[in-house]
């Protein structure tokens, strides 16, 4: 379970890789070596051709990784041995164009026959309970993200659709590694705990141990993507970039 | 569901924008209810854009088709094309919503341009996002959006058109949500992007409709109109939507060797920008490369309603390449004095079919703007 991995975890920092970078084999390597240094889970990036909430290091990781063959198939060929390999949680975040070319429910179930426990999704339909539904139909964790402009009204509706973890949005805007997070997020992971027995993660922007252990103070997990993608995509040794950036993340 | 043209439309956006979207409904809802809105849309439609624009009967063209061609005129507007009517609407929002700052995507630059000149007018800072493809083959509308004292915001992800450009706008308003404005240009995105932008464009329609009453005692047999995103289309079609009229929309269908901006005929229905519509994209999801010669037509989707009149056969989608929109282009100047935008010139194309197959009958075409801005692509192309 998700939100068992995310609590067991000291220091719960889930990285996002995208996927097929260099390529589909040196992703599952990369996978392995973030769960051997200590992963809470890892959530796997679908590169699509136009990533409109994503900045500038992630924009270039999806269109390297399309440039590089990315396909659907090739992915779900690999998604067992990459499940089997790791010993947390498997996410996959992807917009929903690509999910919904073969069907959703299509996409999903294969996602769940391959082990892998919970999607996200960033441009969701504005309501998405029939997702959220066919998602628990399927047994599949639908993590919902939470922006610092949500209502409290929305918070809700979200939240009540939303199952694993709640993505807390740190910033107004795309992703991409900060050097400050805004004061406001912890009064916002704050009142979204105040609703819901779910952890919550706080993601977008966060690219040092010590905002790491800033937003740790409150939440319970954080997602780290840019500032990975950023160390690993022009190495030569992807596998051992990925785990030193990692390392430097949760190292105390 | 709300915003859905049967299974097309919604809202498919990064959750931090739900809440500037539903802003933009109530607003949108209030203004629309309200007549002084109106009112005021219409004062600038009649002392500053120059509406209504007239229907010319064009009698050599015509001739030269065996049928009788009624253009509609958006080419007169001020700034060039149509898409004035939906910038000067949807500033008058932005400012009753006090939003300070105002953003935009452009392909054919005329919707920058348009934007450009509504805030030049209203005194507020712009951004205009563009394709560095576009930049190139568009120039003189960037020289315009810059005397007009707006940002040009060189786009290079992608393909450099105007997708990528689109991308941007959407990244750059989810940066600066709170401030800032999204002037978006056509009948896409999510709702109420596409109800709101076909509000403000029907006045094409409901102009043309009366005037062909008054100067032909009927109604037309077609209407036909170039299809990029599709508001110049619906804001034309949507006057004769409950007449016995057929509504053709004209499709680039580029060089016709498989790139091409034809969603309607080659698409599957997908979310592109924040809307679920017939969208041009490979097995795997991706979005596919697209080329049309006119900027404003290369685009890989297609605004919800069109999806959803295709889908119930009340409108047809038909294509027209490169080389027959340059062929029309160079007829409208020699047969009627008319310089037509390359994207007009696929609608004006598509009349040499049209004609072979309805021969004696009455057609509006919308002649969606002027071809100043095309001359430099007419000209590489040898003219
Ligand atoms: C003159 C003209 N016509 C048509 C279009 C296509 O847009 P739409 O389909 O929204 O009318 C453009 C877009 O740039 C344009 O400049």
């Amino acid at each position: 379970m998700i939100s068992d991995a995310i609590r067991s975890k000291q220091k719960a920092v889930i990285p996002y890789i995208t996927a097929g970078l260099p390529d589909l084999g040196a992703t599952g390597r990369i996978i392995r070596a973030l769960s051997d240094a200590g992963a809470a889970a890892v959530e796997i990036g679908l590169p699509f051709s136009d990533p409109m909430a994503d900045g500038p290091v992630l924009q270039k990781a999806s269109h390297l990784a399309l440039q590089a063959g990315f396909t659907m198939e090739g992915l779900m060929k690999n998604l067992e041995d990459w499940v089997s390999s790791a010993d947390i949680p498997l996410i996959i975040m992807s917009y929903i164009n690509p999910i919904m070319r073969p069907g959703m429910k299509e996409t999903l179930t294969g996602f769940k026959e391959k082990g892998i426990q919970g999607v996200i999704i960033p441009d969701l339909p504005a309501d998405a309970r029939g997702l959220f539904n066919l998602c628990r139909d399927i047994g599949i964790d639908l993590i919902r993200l939470v922006a610092p402009t949500t209502t409290t009204a929305r918070q809700k509706e979200v939240i009540s659709g939303c199952s694993g973890f709640v993505y807390a949005v740190s910033v107004k805007g795309v992703t991409g590694a900060r050097t400050a997070l805004p004061e406001e997020v912890s009064r916002q992971v704050r009142a979204i705990k105040a609703m819901t027995d779910l952890p919550v993660c706080v993601g977008f922007g966060v690219s040092t141990a010590e905002q790491v252990d800033d937003m740790l103070a409150f939440a319970d997990g954080v997602i780290v993507g840019s500032h990975l993608m950023d160390a690993v995509m022009d190495e030569s040794d992807p596998i051992k970039a990925a785990y030193d950036c990692f390392r430097k993340l949760v190292e105390v | 569901m709300k915003g859905y043209y049967g299974e097309f439309g919604g809202q498919y956006v990064p959750e931090t924008l739900i809440p500037a979207l539903d802003e933009l409904e109530r607003a949108v809802s209030c203004a629309f209810g309200d007549d002084i809105f109106w009112e005021e849309f219409s004062s600038f439609m009649r002392d500053y854009v120059g509406r209504p624009t007239p229907l010319t009967c064009a009698k050599r063209l015509s001739a030269h088709y065996g049928i009788d061609v009624w253009l509609k005129r958006e080419d007169l507007n001020h700034t060039g094309s149509h898409k004035i009517n939906n910038a000067i609407g949807q500033i008058l929002l932005a400012r009753r919503m006090k939003k300070e700052r105002i953003i935009a995507e452009t392909g054919a630059g005329q919707h920058g341009v348009a934007t450009a000149t509504v805030c030049a007018l209203f005194g507020m800072p712009c951004a205009v996002y563009m394709g560095t493809e576009d930049i190139r083959r568009q120039h003189i509308n960037v020289e315009r959006m810059r005397l007009l004292g707006a940002e040009v915001v060189p786009v290079k992800s992608g393909t450099a058109t105007l997708k990528d450009a689109t991308s941007e706008a959407i990244r750059d308003w989810v940066t600066n949500v709170d401030s800032t404005y999204y002037l978006l240009g056509s009948a896409v995105g999510p709702h109420p992007y596409p109800y709101m932008v076909k509000m403000f464009q029907k006045i094409i329609g409901e102009e043309a409709r009366s005037q062909v009453l008054d100067k032909t005692g009927k109604l037309p047999d077609a209407v036909i109109a170039c299809v990029g995103g599709g508001s110049n289309a619906i804001g034309i079609f949507s006057a004769f939507i409950d007449d016995h009229v057929e509504l053709i929309g004209v499709e680039a269908y580029g060089r016709g060797n498989g790139k091409n901006g034809a969603s309607i005929n080659f698409g599957i229905p997908g979310v592109l920008h924040g809307a679920r519509s017939h969208l041009l994209q490979d097995e795997n999801g991706q979005v596919l490369d697209t080329h049309s010669i006119a900027a404003g037509l290369d685009y890989p989707g297609v605004g919800p309603e069109h999806s959803y009149l295709s889908t119930i056969k009340r409108s047809g989608y038909r294509l027209v390449d490169d080389s027959q929109a340059l062929a029309a282009f160079r007829l409208l100047n020699s047969l009627e004095g008319i310089a037509p935008a390359l994207e007009s010139s696929h609608a004006i194309g598509y009349l040499e079919q049209y004609a072979k197959e309805h021969g004696g009958t009455t057609v509006i075409v919308n002649l969606s703007g002027r071809g100043d801005k095309d001359i430099h692509t007419v000209l590489e192309e040898g003219l």
